[in-house]
């Protein structure tokens, strides 16, 4: 053989099942953080549950028109913050009411309908904060039209504050995961440094520099997480979005799948596969040095 | 003095006078004649002036009767006022007892849709009190939540309000019930005090219509009283005529006998025979005639009357002058005329002065033509009246046909 023989050729000769065995379950490790990344991306944590479930009421007054509580709907619709603004006139918040309280039906026989109409205004996921809802609200409260604004301010900042705490919850043990990553493949590369150290001592002998062997395998670390990231991403984004597609209670936490498409989302994706592989690069200096200073 | 004793003597007295008549006494005679013609003329003028307080008592009779009609026909009036007021307060009431039997529904009504809508009230209540018990805990939802119970406080103000709006309503229609039982119990009471008021009046019409009745037989009784009393008079006038005739007759055949017969004049000579008296005959006083003699209309009895003399309207006070020559025959009161003075003028002649306050003479005083005699009575109004007759040969002349009187 002339000249000095592949790195890869060396793992791959020498330790062929370590490696498959190494490649795949990075791959599912992979798929599982690239999935849970996007979501905590799409979700924003628990912002959009909460959004799903938190909604701004805007009560009428009785003597608006329909066409009138509609227009204003709509204006309240074009507010940065809001996600969506439904007007429901007076009969349906009857049913509504009805349906709330079922025992009431057969008493109000003869009575008219007291209830007046409203609008159901939803705030964006990542607009879900306490300066957004009180610009809402305060808007719509200078609204004559409007008799009263429901914004849950008695229980709005426990919501919040649950919301934040459940976001650093999920970012953290995606954290963690990372973590655990870094370590497990610091400790897969040290053994792997340990077990080829003679193939290493060998090829130092013939002049291979060993920081050179370092920097070589770091790269060919931070390639195979890069690919690997980007891969196992892309599969559990797919499998996410056919997820999504079908629970519509996944949809209502995560997103839409159609916002896996969208470029930030992408962009994220991509970033998250830099980071996979500057992380697996991380490991391999790590596990190498680890190795060759015989520590643990 | 009863009627049938009066009736007698006025027999015995007609009998007494025909007999004189019929067989005329000697000189010494005639003086009793003539003094029983002065007593026949004294009760005739008592009986006159019985006649005129009949007549003013039937007058006030007249006055009475037409005071109480206008009574009668005033509390008639009023009794038919009193009637339509009473049939208008009547209609007021069933009005108003319509109105109150529809408040009573309505206040009925009104109970019955509070009691249901108290009750609803409290069953919303409860509905809300559970169902917001159950959603308590619900954080999946909580601005749902909190839009059902603000929904819910709408329904139960919406309730509260229909609630309190029944109420009120109760409260206006109560008040307006008891205003109407108040209204109908005052009409009531001015319905009672207006037939109060009535019953008074029919009473009182009643009272006026017996009042009305007794004054109607007092007035006929006075009527009739009147018309006996004038037939009288004119019997006694017809007598004490003849009585006067027969004297005349007495002193024709005397004087026929002293100086050997002279013609008596024919009473249809009467005013020639005044207007032959010696000096001639004056004016008693300067006055006008405002009652004339002969036959004259009563519009106040609706009879009329025979006058015998006039009446001389004259300054109050004024002197009566006698009307010729002649003797005092008579001077003193009679009912109806007052004092009155009696001259006799010789030849049957006689001149009456009647309603005088005062004689300026004495009865058998000789006085000549302008002699005055008496004086009118004083009179607030400034003016009193004489009562003038001139007789001759027994029967009443008019004075103005022989004196230069105004009229």
């Amino acid at each position: 053989m002339s000249g000095p023989p592949s790195l890869w050729w060396i793992d791959w000769r020498l330790s062929r099942a370590a490696l498959v065995r190494e490649t795949i379950g990075r791959f599912l490790f992979f798929c599982l953080l690239g999935s849970a990344l996007l979501s905590l991306f799409l979700s924003g944590g628990g912002s959009r549950f909460l959004a799903g479930r938190y909604a701004i009421t805007a009560v009428l007054r009785a003597e608006v028109p329909s066409a009138e509580a509609e227009g204003l709907a709509r204006k309240v619709a074009a507010l940065p913050p809001v996600r969506s603004a439904a007007y429901r006139d007076p009969e349906a918040a009857w049913k509504e009411f009805l349906r709330a309280y079922p025992g009431l039906d057969p008493l109000r026989g003869a009575g008219g309908n007291p209830m007046p109409g409203y609008i159901e205004i939803r705030i964006r996921p990542d607009r879900l904060t306490g300066a957004d809802v009180g610009l809402v609200a305060s808007t719509l409260r200078s609204v004559p039209h409007v008799e009263q604004v429901l914004a849950g301010e008695a229980w709005l900042p426990r919501l919040l504050r649950a919301g934040r705490v459940a976001s650093w919850v999920c970012w953290g043990i995606f954290g963690a995961f990372l973590a655990g990553f870094f370590l497990v493949g610091r400790l897969q590369e040290r053994a792997r440094a340990v077990a080829l150290a003679g193939d290493f001592s060998f090829l130092a002998e013939r002049g291979v520099p060993a920081g050179r062997l370092a920097f070589y395998r770091a790269a060919a670390a931070a390639v195979s997480g890069f690919l690997l990231a980007a891969a196992g991403t892309a599969a559990g984004g797919g499998a996410l979005f056919l997820f999504l597609g079908n629970d519509p209670f996944l949809e209502g936490v995560i997103g839409p799948p159609s916002d896996l498409l969208l470029p930030r989302t992408v962009a994220a994706a991509v970033l998250f596969s830099c980071a996979s592989a500057l992380l697996s690069a991380a490991a391999s200096l790590h596990g190498w040095r680890a190795a060759r200073s015989g520590r643990k | 003095m009863t009627p049938g004793v009066r009736r007698i003597l006025y027999a015995l007295l007609a009998v007494a006078v025909s007999l004189g008549i019929l067989f005329p006494t000697p000189a010494p005679a005639a003086r009793d004649v003539a003094a029983e013609l002065r007593k026949e003329r004294g009760r005739l003028l008592e009986m006159k002036e019985r006649e005129e307080k009949t007549a003013l008592e039937l007058t006030e009779a007249l006055r009475k009767e037409k005071l109480s009609k206008g009574r009668v026909g005033e509390l008639q009036a009023r009794l038919t006022r009193q009637r339509s007021l009473l049939a208008r307060i009547d209609r007021k009431v069933s009005a108003l007892n319509e109105r109150l039997e529809r408040a009573e529904k309505a206040v009925r009504e009104l109970e019955a849709a509070h009691g249901q809508a108290r009750t609803d009230l409290q069953r919303a209540e409860v509905v809300a009190f559970a169902g917001q018990r159950a959603g308590a805990w619900d954080p999946w939802h909580p601005s749902a939540r909190e839009r059902e119970r603000h929904l819910m406080r709408v329904y139960l103000e919406a309730d509260a309000e229909g609630v309190a709006r029944i109420t009120r309503a109760r409260e206006r229609k109560e008040e307006e019930l008891s205003g109407l039982e108040r209204q109908v119990a005052v009409t009531e009471r001015t319905m009672a005090r207006e037939k109060k008021v009535g019953d008074t009046l029919l009473s009182r019409q009643g009272e006026e219509r017996r009042r009305l009745a007794d004054i109607e037989r007092e007035k006929k009784r006075k009527e009739k009283e009147l018309k006996s009393l004038r037939a009288k008079i004119a019997r006694m006038e017809s007598v004490v005529s003849r009585v006067e005739r027969q004297v005349k007759e007495r002193e024709r055949r005397a004087r026929k006998g002293a100086a050997g017969g002279g013609t008596a004049r024919e009473s249809t000579e009467a005013p020639r025979r005044f207007a032959s008296l010696s000096g001639g005959l004056s004016a008693p006083l300067a006055g006008k005639v405002v009652t004339r003699f002969g036959r004259q209309h009563d519009a106040t009895f609706d009879v009329t009357i025979e006058n015998r003399g006039v009446e001389i309207e004259a300054p109050s006070g004024a002197s009566v002058k006698s009307v010729g020559e002649g003797e005092i025959a008579f001077a003193g009161s009679v009912s109806g005329f007052g004092n009155v003075l009696i001259v006799q003028h010789g030849g049957g002649l006689f001149s009456v002065y009647g309603r005088l306050e005062s004689f300026r003479v004495k009865q058998g005083e000789v006085v000549k033509k302008g002699t005055v005699v008496g004086r009118l009575p004083e009179s607030p109004s400034g003016k009193s009246v004489l009562y003038l007759e001139l007789r001759a040969g027994g029967t009443a002349i008019d004075p103005t046909s022989v004196i230069p009187l105004e009229r």
